[in-house]
C-alpha cells in the first residue's frame, strides 16, 4: 500500500520527550505527598497525561484518521464497565469479609517520606 | 487517496469517519496492513493488560491483609562511598529510586523509537539501524534493572509470588506477574527491534517506505504506554 | 461508487510452493487452511460426541458402563463442554468458515499475511494435542483429565477431590491458553483482510452477512479472549508456584491449605467476560451463514439487510456487558443481578430484530427446500426455542430456581449447541460444492437433516421438564444405593433413558454426514459454478474449486449487493454482485 510517509517536524517529537520527562518527574514527586485524594488525582492525572502524550505523538495517533482514531479508542471502553463493575464488586467482597470474619488487623499507617534504611 | 494520511479539515468528525467506513477496498485509508494489524493486536493487548491490573484491583480491594506500601519497598539508598571513597555522611535513602531510572530508561527509549520512525520516513537507513539499535539497548537496560530489582526482592525482602513477609501474599504474586508480563513483552520487542533494525541494515526493505519501522515503533511505545500503567497504579498508589 | 485505483493486493506475489508438503500441509491458501482447520475441530467434535454417548448411557444404566466412575463421568463433562465450545464451535466457525469465505467473499487473493495464517492453524493444532494428550496418559499414568466443569471455576478446580485437580488442570489450561495465540493469529488476519483488503467496490455495506458475522464475531473474540487468558495464567500460577489470586483461606479433606486472601469471584467475572461474548463469537457467524442461506434458497432479498447489520454490531457491544448473568447465584454483588438482568434483555432486543427479519424474508418467497435451507430453518426455529427459555434464565428471580438443573442444560445445548451446529451443517451443504467441485448427495443430506432436527427436540425438549421437576445437572448418578430420593420422580429417570436411546441414534446418524463428505468428494456429481444461484463473490471465481489466489489477474468489481434476487423488470432470477449496474437497469 504505497503511502507517502508522514513528515513531522523533528521539534514535537523532541517536546513531548521532554514533557514526558516532566511528567514522569512530577508523578515521581507525588511519592513524598500524604496520601489522599489530592496525591490520587496527581497520580491519575500525570498518568493519563503521559499514556495521552504517548498515544497522540508517538503512536502518530493525532495524524490518523478518525475512522481508525475511533476503531483504536472505543473498544476499551468495554473495559472501564469492567473495572467499574469489579471496583464495586470488591468493595462488597471486601464488607463480607469484615462482617464475617471480623475487623482487620489495621494497616500499618503510611510513615513520612523518610524512608526505611 | 490524495493525501490520505492527513486529516481533512473541511469534513467533520463524523463525515469523515463516516465516509471513510462506507468506502470500498480499505477502511483505513492509507494505512498499510501490517499497521493495521499492528493496531488491532494492541487493542487486543490492551485488554490483556487491563485484565490484570483490574484483576490486581480486585484482589488488593478484597484482602483484609495489610498492603506493603510500594515506595518503601522499593526504596533504594544512594551509597554514602563508593570505592573506598566517602563522599556522604551516611547513605540517603530514596523511594522508588530503581524504579524511576527504570522509568526513565524506557522513556527514553521511547524517545529514540519515535527518531527511529522519522528517519525512516526520511528513507535515512544509517540513522533507522542506529537509532533502533539504541532503542533495543535501552531496552535491554531496562529489562537487566528489572532483573535486579526482581533478585533484591527476592533476596534481601523475601518476597515471593506465594509469600510476602509485609503482609498480603498477594502483593508479590501481582507484582511478579504484572512486572514479569511486560518484561516479556520488553524481551520481546528487544528482539523484534533487532532483528527489523538487522534486515533494515542488510537492504531487505528497500523498496518499501520502511513503514516496518513505524509498525515496529507501535509495539515499542505500546510497552512504554503499559509500564506508564504499571508505574503509577503499582508503584506509587 | 467504484474507484479506478488498483487495490494493492491485485499486485502483491503469492507465495507459490513447488512441493507436495507446501501445497497441501504447510499451506498459505486459505481456502487449505480452512479445510485443515474444519477437519481438526471435526475430529475434536467426534471425541466429544463419544464423551456425551459415554455421559448419557451412564445417566440412563448407572453402572453399564464399567470403569466409567465419577471421576470420569465429571472430566467427560468438563472435556465434553470445552471442546464444543472451543475447539469445535469456535475453531469451526471462525477457522473454517472464516477462512474459506473471508477472502473470497471481500474479493481478495488471500489473507493478508498467509503466513501468520498458516501458523494460527498449526498452533490450533497444538492446543488440541496439548487437550487430547490427556487420554494416553490416562491410560498408562494416573494422571486424570480435569472435571471441574466446563467453567473451571475456582476453588474447587484445583482442590483435592476434583478430579484432574492436580495435572489435568495444568493441561487443560495450557491448551487453552495456546489456542488463544492461535486464535489471535487467525481473528487479526480476518479482521485487517475484512478493513483493509476489499476489492473494488466492496463497501461494507455491501457485504454479505455472513462476512459481516465472522467480522463482528472475530473482534469479539479479540477482545474477550484474553479475559480468559489473563484468568488461565492466573490459575496456572496458583497452582503451579501457589500464589492466591482465587484461592481464598480454604480446608481440604481436613488440611488448612497454604492459601489465602484469594478472591474466587474474580475468577468468574473474568472468565464470563470471556464467556459471555464467546456465545456470541459462536452466535454471530452462525446467524450471518443463516441469512445468507435464507435468502439464497429463498431467491428473495434478505428483509432489512441495514437492519441486521446494526443487530450484529449492537449484539456484539451489548455482549460484552452481560456477562454476569450466569453467576446470579454466584454471591456477587446484590444489586448486579438487577444491572445484569436489564442488560440481558436489552439484548433480546436486536436478537429479536434477526429473527423476525428471516421471518420477513421467507414471507411470500420461492422456498427452494434444499438440504442447505432445511438446516437454515431449523436453525431459526431452533433458536427462537433456545432464545425464549434464555429470557427465564436471564431473569433473576426465574433464573433461581432452574440454576443447575435441566433447564439449564437444555437451554445452551439448544441456543448456543445445536444451532451454530445446524447453522455449520447448512454452510457445509451449501459451500461444498465450491471448495469441492463436487455435490453432496441429496438424500443422505436429507436423511441426515431429519435425523438430526427431530433428534434435537427429541433430546432436547423433553430436558426442560426435567429441569422444572428439579433434577440437578453435572450429577453422576441420582438414585443411591439403587433407591432414587423422595423428590425424584421415576418418570424422570424414564424420561432420562429416552433421552439417553435418542442421544445415541442422533449421534450414529451424524456417520452418515462423514461418509456423505468423504464419498462425495470421490463419487459426487459434479457441481457447476453456481448451483445455487447465488450472488456473492465466492461463486464469481474463474474456477471451481477457485485455484490459488482465487481470481485472474483482475480483481472482481463490486457493483451491488449480495441480495439482488427477483429483481422486477430483469430477465434473469438473480444479479451477481460483479454484474455492473447499467447492463442490469
Amino acid at each position: 500500500m504505497a503511502t507517502e510517509g508522514q513528515q513531522h517536524p523533528i521539534k514535537i517529537y523532541l517536546l513531548v520527550w521532554a514533557l514526558l520527562f516532566v511528567f514522569s518527574a512530577i508523578s515521581y514527586a507525588s511519592d513524598y505527598m500524604d496520601d489522599g485524594v489530592i496525591r490520587t488525582s496527581v497520580i491519575l492525572l500525570f498518568m493519563i497525561l503521559k499514556a495521552a502524550a504517548i498515544v497522540a505523538v508517538f503512536m502518530h495517533m493525532q495524524w490518523e484518521r478518525y475512522a481508525l482514531i475511533f476503531a483504536i479508542l472505543l473498544p476499551p471502553l468495554a473495559l472501564m464497565v469492567l473495572m467499574t463493575l469489579m471496583a464495586i464488586e470488591a468493595d462488597y467482597a471486601w464488607a463480607t469479609r469484615v462482617e464475617y470474619m471480623g475487623e482487620p488487623i489495621a494497616p500499618e499507617p503510611k510513615p513520612p517520606p523518610t524512608h526505611r534504611h | 487517496m490524495t493525501d490520505a494520511t492527513a486529516p481533512s479539515t473541511t469534513e467533520s468528525i463524523l463525515t469523515s469517519t463516516a465516509r471513510d467506513w462506507s468506502s470500498d477496498v480499505t477502511t483505513f485509508k492509507g494505512v498499510p496492513w501490517g499497521k493495521a494489524m499492528m493496531w488491532i493486536f494492541l487493542v487486543s493487548d490492551t485488554f490483556i493488560f487491563t485484565c490484570f491490573l483490574v484483576s490486581y484491583m480486585t484482589v488488593r480491594m478484597t484482602v483484609t491483609d495489610p498492603w506493603p506500601n510500594p515506595s518503601e519497598v522499593f526504596a533504594l539508598a544512594i551509597p554514602n562511598e563508593l570505592f573506598g571513597w566517602q563522599f556522604l555522611e551516611s547513605p540517603i535513602p530514596v523511594p522508588l529510586l530503581l524504579i524511576a531510572i527504570m522509568t526513565f530508561v524506557l522513556i527514553s527509549s521511547s524517545g529514540t523509537m519515535a527518531m527511529a520512525v522519522n528517519m525512516g520516513y526520511q528513507r535515512n537507513k544509517k540513522g533507522v539501524v542506529l537509532l533502533m539499535s539504541a532503542t533495543a539497548l535501552l531496552g535491554f537496560t531496562f529489562v537487566a534493572m528489572q532483573g535486579y530489582e526482581w533478585s533484591k526482592l527476592i533476596f534481601e525482602e523475601e518476597v515471593a509470588p506465594w509469600n510476602n513477609p509485609m503482609g498480603a501474599a498477594q502483593f508479590g504474586s501481582f507484582f511478579f506477574m504484572v512486572t514479569g508480563f511486560h518484561g516479556l513483552h520488553v524481551s520481546a520487542g528487544v528482539i523484534y527491534l533487532a532483528i527489523i533494525a538487522y534486515r533494515v541494515g542488510r537492504g531487505h526493505y528497500d523498496k518499501t517506505n520502511f513503514e516496518i519501522v513505524e509498525i515496529t515503533g507501535l509495539y515499542w511505545h505500546f510497552v512504554d504506554l503499559v509500564w506508564v500503567f504499571i508505574f503509577a497504579l503499582f508503584y506509587l498508589w | 461508487m467504484a474507484t479506478a485505483e488498483i487495490p494493492y493486493q491485485e499486485t502483491v506475489p503469492l507465495h507459490h510452493p513447488k512441493t507436495w508438503l507446501g501445497k497441501y500441509v504447510f499451506s498459505q491458501d486459505h481456502k487449505v487452511i480452512a479445510v485443515q482447520y474444519g477437519i481438526t475441530a471435526m475430529a475434536v467434535g467426534l471425541v466429544a460426541l463419544v464423551l456425551s454417548w459415554l455421559m448419557r448411557i451412564q445417566i440412563a444404566f448407572p453402572g453399564f458402563l464399567e470403569g466409567f466412575g465419577a471421576d470420569e463421568y465429571l472430566s467427560s463433562i468438563t472435556m465434553h463442554g470445552m471442546i464444543m465450545v472451543i475447539y469445535l464451535l469456535t475453531a469451526f466457525l471462525l477457522g473454517a468458515f472464516g477462512n474459506f469465505c473471508v477472502p473470497l467473499m471481500c474479493g481478495a487473493r488471500d489473507m493478508v499475511f498467509p503466513f501468520v495464517n498458516m501458523l494460527s492453524y498449526w498452533v490450533y493444532l497444538i492446543s488440541v494435542l496439548v487437550l487430547l494428550v490427556v487420554y494416553p496418559l490416562m491410560l498408562f499414568t494416573d494422571i486424570q483429565a480435569t472435571g471441574a466443569g466446563w467453567t473451571l471455576y475456582p476453588p474447587q478446580t484445583i482442590t483435592a477431590g476434583t478430579p484432574g485437580a492436580d495435572w489435568g488442570i495444568v493441561l487443560m489450561l495450557a491448551s487453552l491458553a495456546i489456542f488463544i495465540v492461535a486464535f489471535t493469529m487467525g481473528g487479526l488476519n480476518y479482521i485487517t483482510t475484512i478493513l483493509q483488503a476489499r476489492t473494488r467496490g466492496m463497501t461494507l455495506m455491501r457485504m454479505p452477512l455472513t462476512v459481516w458475522g465472522i467480522f463482528i464475531a472475530t473482534f469479539l473474540g479479540l477482545i474477550a479472549f484474553p479475559a480468559l487468558f489473563v484468568s488461565a495464567v492466573m490459575m496456572l500460577l496458583d497452582r503451579l508456584i501457589g500464589t492466591s489470586f482465587f484461592m481464598p483461606a480454604i480446608v481440604s479433606l481436613g488440611q488448612k491449605l497454604e492459601y489465602s486472601g484469594g478472591q474466587p469471584l474474580l475468577f468468574q467475572h473474568l472468565f464470563w467476560f470471556f464467556g459471555h461474548p464467546e456465545v456470541y463469537i459462536v452466535a454471530l457467524p452462525a446467524f450471518g451463514v443463516v441469512s445468507d442461506l435464507i435468502s439464497v434458497h429463498a431467491r428473495k432479498n434478505i428483509f432489512g439487510y441495514r437492519m441486521m447489520v446494526w443487530a450484529i454490531v449492537a449484539i456484539g457491544i451489548l455482549s460484552l456487558i452481560v456477562w454476569a448473568h450466569h453467576m446470579y447465584v454466584a454471591g456477587m454483588h446484590p444489586a448486579f443481578g438487577f444491572f445484569f438482568a436489564t442488560t440481558t434483555l436489552i439484548i433480546a432486543v436486536p436478537t429479536a430484530i434477526k429473527v423476525y427479519n428471516w421471518t420477513l424474508t421467507l414471507w411470500r418467497a420461492n422456498i427452494k427446500l434444499t438440504v442447505p435451507m432445511l438446516f437454515a430453518l431449523s436453525f431459526v426455529l431452533t433458536f427462537i426455542m433456545g432464545g425464549i427459555t434464555g429470557l427465564f434464565l436471564g431473569n433473576v428471580i426465574i433464573d433461581i430456581p432452574l440454576s443447575d438443573t435441566y433447564f439449564v442444560v437444555a437451554h445452551f445445548h439448544m441456543v448456543m449447541g445445536v444451532s451454530p451446529i445446524l447453522a455449520i451443517f447448512g454452510g457445509i451443504y451449501h459451500w461444498y460444492p465450491k471448495l469441492t467441485g463436487r455435490m453432496l448427495n441429496d438424500t443422505v443430506g436429507k436423511i441426515h437433516f431429519y435425523f438430526t432436527f427431530v433428534g434435537t427436540y427429541v433430546i432436547y425438549f423433553p430436558m426442560h421438564y426435567l429441569g422444572f421437576v428439579g433434577v440437578p445437572r453435572r450429577y453422576y448418578e441420582t438414585a443411591l444405593g439403587g433407591h432414587f430420593p423422595d423428590w425424584y420422580p421415576v418418570s424422570a429417570h424414564h424420561l432420562n433413558i429416552f433421552i439417553t436411546i435418542a442421544a445415541l441414534i442422533v449421534g450414529a446418524a451424524q456417520m452418515l454426514f462423514i461418509y456423505n463428505l468423504v464419498h462425495s468428494y470421490f463419487k459426487g456429481k459434479k457441481a457447476s459454478d453456481n448451483p445455487w444461484g447465488a450472488n456473492s463473490l465466492e461463486w464469481r471465481t474463474p474456477q471451481t474449486p477457485p485455484s490459488h489466489g482465487n481470481w485472474d489477474e483482475r480483481l472482481p468489481t463490486v457493483h451491488r449487493w449480495a441480495y439482488d434476487f427477483g429483481v422486477p423488470g430483469h430477465d434473469t432470477d438473480h444479479i451477481p454482485q460483479d454484474v455492473p449496474r447499467k447492463e442490469s437497469a
